[in-house]
């Protein structure tokens, strides 16, 4: 199951989730603490200067364990679906 | 004495202005769900060699004006296509530009730290919640963390 995670307030990804048709979870940290604490935080990367995350993908087992992860070079450039679903089917 | 009427218009300047302008608003096709991952290069190129065939253009109304025309139009098609060139950049750069202290984020094998967050119902969930499942729903097998930058 996916779980989208950012800075935006919960009426903000609300409406992107409505939106886009979305079922799973999106969280809000509107004080970047779990982004911080995952080393994810691009200082000053959002608009008027805010602290926002870098994009990030990890895929965890029931363990918590990191089975997969993701972090692009270029915002612009999406994961690759394909690996994904590998390391996915490799879970039990 | 050149005959000014028989001399050549060109067309390089602004099929050039054309190509940079294209370069710059390629930049927006990940906004409108079109993925630039297989050529994130794409922008910064189409612009690049757009610039490339303006300066191809100016060159053969300055260079060569006694076969083409065209001094002033392909000098305000470089001045465009220079804003749109660095328009491009610009983007490029801002797209490549994400931290890189994150050597120090979770990596394959390590645990993630668990986490309570509110969800976007008003809910306040943990990690380790979600990986129970939802009444009436099987609890998952695997999560996966999608960290986005938010205000879309």
């Amino acid at each position: 199951m996916p779980v989208a995670i950012s800075v935006d307030a919960p009426e903000v990804s609300e409406n992107l989730r409505r939106k886009r048709g979305y079922t799973f979870p999106f969280l809000s940290d509107q004080k970047a603490e779990v982004i911080r604490r995952y080393e994810l935080l691009h200082p000053r990367g959002g608009p008027d200067g805010t602290d926002i995350s870098r994009p990030a993908e990890f895929l965890i087992d029931r363990s918590a364990t990191v089975r997969w992860e993701n972090f692009t070079e270029d915002i612009r450039v999406r994961p690759r679906a394909g690996e994904l679903l590998a390391a996915a089917r490799a879970i039990r | 004495m050149v005959d000014t009427a028989a001399r050549k218009r060109t067309l390089a300047p602004w099929m050039g202005l054309l190509l940079t302008l294209l370069g710059a608003l390629s930049n927006g096709l990940p906004f409108v769900g079109f993925p630039a991952a297989p050529v994130p290069w794409i922008s910064l190129l189409l612009s690049l060699i757009g610039f490339v065939v303006v300066l191809l253009g100016l060159w053969g109304a300055f260079g060569q004006s006694t076969v083409y025309k065209g001094k002033l139009s392909g000098s305000i098609a470089a001045a465009f296509s220079l804003l749109f060139l660095a328009v491009a950049i610009v983007f490029f750069w801002d797209a490549r530009h994400i931290p890189a202290e994150s050597a120090s984020a979770p990596q394959v094998g390590q645990l993630v730290p668990d986490f309570r967050l509110w969800d976007s119902a008003g809910h306040s969930v943990s990690l380790t919640q979600l990986f129970s499942g939802s009444a009436g729903k099987e609890p998952p097998k695997a999560l996966l963390l999608v960290f986005y930058r938010g205000y879309w």
